[in-house]
């Protein structure tokens, strides 16, 4: 089989599963036997796109393009019918994020069962975590913008049930709705930039290989247009149309990948059940946020590129601020995973197209790991998510505290000092900053001196990562138990969680290692396009990066300033937090930087206000002429209806009484009397006579003949 | 001299006194009687203007009296006395039948 076919079973597997597990489960099987069958689908997910990765990556690395027409939607420019097509495409990011995908699904699949054990509704939940998988899978290979935009829609309906999983309580019922309608306002965004593209340049939205040598590690893409190659597009008038549907595209992004400012959905979804977390926030929803910004990213333009670095930037600074005084450790989390998000999304804008991705990859391992060991921690600790209430979980749970200590590690970007071996979000992380140092320096030669915040801010931050990461493993798992009840009861979990987590934090570890070889020629990898930089350039980047991070000790120093404030609980951080000055700082990050509020006051009340103006003129203005027409309608009904009564029933009863009447009135003639009869008719001789004397005198004089 | 004036007036005293005749009795046979009453003033009627009118030339002219309105005093009389005989067999049943001829009783024609 080639790759195609084994993708598009892989993805077909999870479909499959949903609607046997929907169809079947409560009628046959055991309760145990549901949630192994689907990791069992899941599993041969795994296995197939493993075999894809593995023919695709031996191969020639020949892009593989499938496409059907579906639909034809009018004509071109020359005459020839213009399709929507759909199938497969596959280049290297394909079989790469379809093995990552399937991975991660398949050990939160496992994870699941051991988590959702006692969950009357388990059966439920697989069968809605194998739909998510199927719908990320289906964007994933997607070979259009359309079909991707098909199952970007049923990503976001797949996590509105996983978030709002528990619906019977109030903060699922709220979160879900969030997530759904945040994403709804991106995916405006998204609409607008394919129908930008579909209308203005022509395009079919298909995705293309690129027509160039060496693809590189994630292969490049163009979109096709029947005019030529997008460099065409790139210059003249076309250029702000272009800017427009890049960014409008992105917005999808932004919605998707929880990018400021639609990023207040994401720390809500924490209300969902704890896997759904982890694969939310790892590999597939917010994933395809990046995905689909990379996909794209031939069709950016200048003015969009610094439009996503922008928003990356300020997530990433504001995400990691909010993470640092958050309590509720998957909101830590949540908050860290916007701050990565943030980073991948900067690196797109920078133009690192390949180390956005490849941070994407590592990211995907590392906070997976993370959020499953919070919800065997949240297990254990029944179901208490506040990490005010733990302190010294690690002798009850070892390999829990290991792995989230090795993530932790991970995504603080640790190596060894002047060597260069690190875990694997040192390599992605690092990548990224020497890419935002030359976008920073390539801006700064464009006159734009500001430039440079697109690298001190990834920088600090990188030493901000390590600091809140620290922070959540100290309060966590080492120090004094704070609630003594909570620490007794604490247990290690079973082995369907803490399994996962291992392999997980394995990969965590040496994930990086199979795809850079430090020192390699990085940016060989990436395809020409999305590389904007010289060989040389870039050097200047690593070499910026070498001496900021590498060469010094900036993570250990950070993660001992956590050990240090956080070893004995919050005792010393919330001297420092009361502070004046700081206390408000804090305050304002605790209540994350108040955009609920911004958005309750602004948005929700304009809108508030708006429907109400629209509700008093639908009831005025609208009721009103449609209950004039009818008071209208009504009186003129009664004009015509009193007029039938009166005047046409009149005039037929009227005649038919005048008849009776007169009936009546000659039926008394009729008395039988001759008398009467003789009366009668000698009366009407008479009056004839009367009546005709006039006329025989007149005969009489002026016509007689005289004798 | 008598004209026509005067017997058109006797005429029509006569047909008045039938009509009345008619009109206030309430015996069968004195309505009989006002009925021959204008049958006889038609009678009158007929006759004087046979006398006082002619058919074509004048009498005195030469020309031959018409004998058409003596010819209808003649029917008139012959229908009054069958009428008479016809009328009288009804008033007969009419006895037969009410034990009167008061011709108030005789409604059965009412309507």
């Amino acid at each position: 089989m080639t790759p195609a076919n084994l993708l598009v079973l892989a993805t077909a597997l999870p479909l499959i599963g949903f609607a046997i597990v929907v169809l079947l489960s409560s009628r046959i099987g055991s309760p145990r036997f549901w949630p192994w069958f689907t990791v069992g689908m899941v599993g041969a997910s795994l296995a197939a796109s493993t075999v894809a990765y593995v023919t695709f990556m031996s191969g020639d690395g020949a892009v593989e393009v499938h496409a059907w027409n579906w639909l034809q939607i009018g004509s071109h420019a020359d005459g020839s019918p213009r399709y929507l097509q759909i199938g497969p495409y596959v280049d290297k990011m394909t079989v790469l994020l379809f093995a990552m995908v399937t991975l991660i699904s398949t050990l939160v699949h496992i994870y699941s069962i051991g988590y959702m054990e006692g969950d009357s509704r388990k059966n439920r939940f697989m069968a809605y975590m194998q739909l998510f998988t199927f719908s990320m899978l289906g964007i994933v290979l997607g070979n259009s913008l359309l079909q991707l935009f098909i199952f970007w829609e049923l990503v976001g309906i797949s996590s509105y049930l996983l978030i709002g999983f528990w619906y019977e309580k109030r903060g699922p019922q709220l979160a879900c709705k969030k997530a759904f309608v945040m994403n709804r306002i991106g995916d405006m965004g998204f609409l607008v930039g394919m129908g930008i593209l579909f209308v203005k340049f022509g395009g079919d939205l298909v995705l293309r290989a690129a027509d160039r040598e060496g693809g590189g590690v994630f292969g490049s893409l163009l979109l096709n247009y029947p005019g030529g190659a997008i460099d065409a597009l790139h210059a003249g008038a076309n250029e702000w149309w272009l800017t427009i549907a890049g960014i409008g595209l992105f917005m999808g992004a932004m919605g998707k990948s929880a990018q400021f400012p639609l990023q207040t959905w994401l720390p809500d979804a924490m209300e969902g059940p704890t896997p759904v977390s982890s694969i939310v926030h790892s590999a597939t929803m917010v994933a395809a946020g990046v995905y689909l910004t990379a996909r794209i990213f031939p069709l950016l333009t200048p003015a969009a590129h610094l439009f996503v670095a922008t928003i990356g930037l300020i997530t990433l600074v504001m995400a990691a601020l909010i993470a640092c005084v958050q309590t509720d450790i998957k909101r830590v989390l949540a908050y860290s995973t916007l701050s990565q998000l943030g980073y991948m999304v900067l690196a797109l804008g920078a133009g690192s197209y390949t180390f956005a991705m490849f941070h994407l990859v590592t990211h995907a391992f590392f906070k997976c790991c993370l959020f499953q060991c919070s919800g065997s921690v949240i297990h254990a600790a029944h179901h208490e998510q506040e990490m005010t209430s733990y302190g010294g979980l690690m002798k009850k749970m070892p390999i829990t505290a290991a792995c989230f200590a090795i993530c932790t590690l991970a995504i603080a970007g640790a190596s060894i000092p002047y060597t260069p071996f690190g875990l694997s979000g040192y390599y992605s992380k690092d990548g990224i900053i020497a890419a935002t140092v030359n976008y920073g320096d390539a801006l700064a030669a464009a006159g734009m001196n500001w430039g440079a915040v697109f690298y001190w801010g990834p920088t600090i931050i990188a030493y901000v990562t390590a600091f809140y990461m620290t922070r959540a493993f100290v309060l966590t798992f080492l120090g004094k138990p704070r609630d003594k009840h909570l620490y007794d009861h604490a247990h290690e979990v079973n082995w369907t969680m803490w399994a996962p987590q291992v392999v997980l934090a394995a990969f965590a570890i040496f994930i990086g290692w199979g795809f850079f070889k430090v020192g390699a020629n990085l940016h060989d990898t990436a395809p020409a396009m999305a590389q904007p930089f010289e060989e040389r350039e870039m050097e200047h980047g690593y070499h910026f990066v070498h001496g900021a991070l590498l060469h010094g000790f900036g993570w250990m120093l950070s993660i001992a300033l956590g050990f240090v404030i956080y070893i004995n609980g919050f005792t010393i951080s919330s001297r420092i937090a009361a502070i004046p000055g700081i206390a408000q700082i804090h305050w304002w990050l605790y209540n994350k930087m108040g955009f609920d509020g911004l958005y309750d006051i602004i948005v929700v009340n304009m809108f508030k206000a708006l429907a109400g103006l629209m509700g008093a003129f639908d009831k005025l203005v609208v009721d009103g002429i449609v209950n004039g027409a009818a008071w209208v309608g009504r009186e003129l009904g009664f004009l015509i209806g009193g007029f039938d009564y009166r005047y046409v029933d009149g005039t037929v009863r009227g005649s038919g009484r005048a008849a009776v009447r007169l009936g009546s009135i000659l039926h008394r003639t009729q008395a039988g009397n001759i008398r009467m009869y003789v009366l009668i008719l000698f009366v009407g001789v008479f009056t004839a006579l009367a009546i005709a004397t006039p006329f025989a005198l007149g005969w009489v004089w002026f016509g007689l003949p005289q004798h | 001299m008598i004209g026509l004036g005067h017997f058109l007036t006797l005429s029509a005293i006569l047909f008045g006194c039938g009509v009345a005749t008619i009109l206030t009795k309430r015996n069968a046979i004195g309505i009989l009687m006002g009925v021959e009453l204008i049958l006889n003033a038609a009678n009158v009627n007929l006759v004087a203007f046979n006398r006082f009118s002619w058919a074509g030339e004048a009498v005195a002219q030469g020309g031959a009296p018409a004998v058409d309105g003596l010819m209808f005093a003649m029917f008139i009389i012959v229908l009054a006395a069958a009428e008479a005989a016809i009328a009288l067999a009804i008033f007969l049943n009419f006895y037969n039948h009410f034990s009167t001829i008061d011709i108030e009783r005789a409604r059965m024609l009412s309507g």
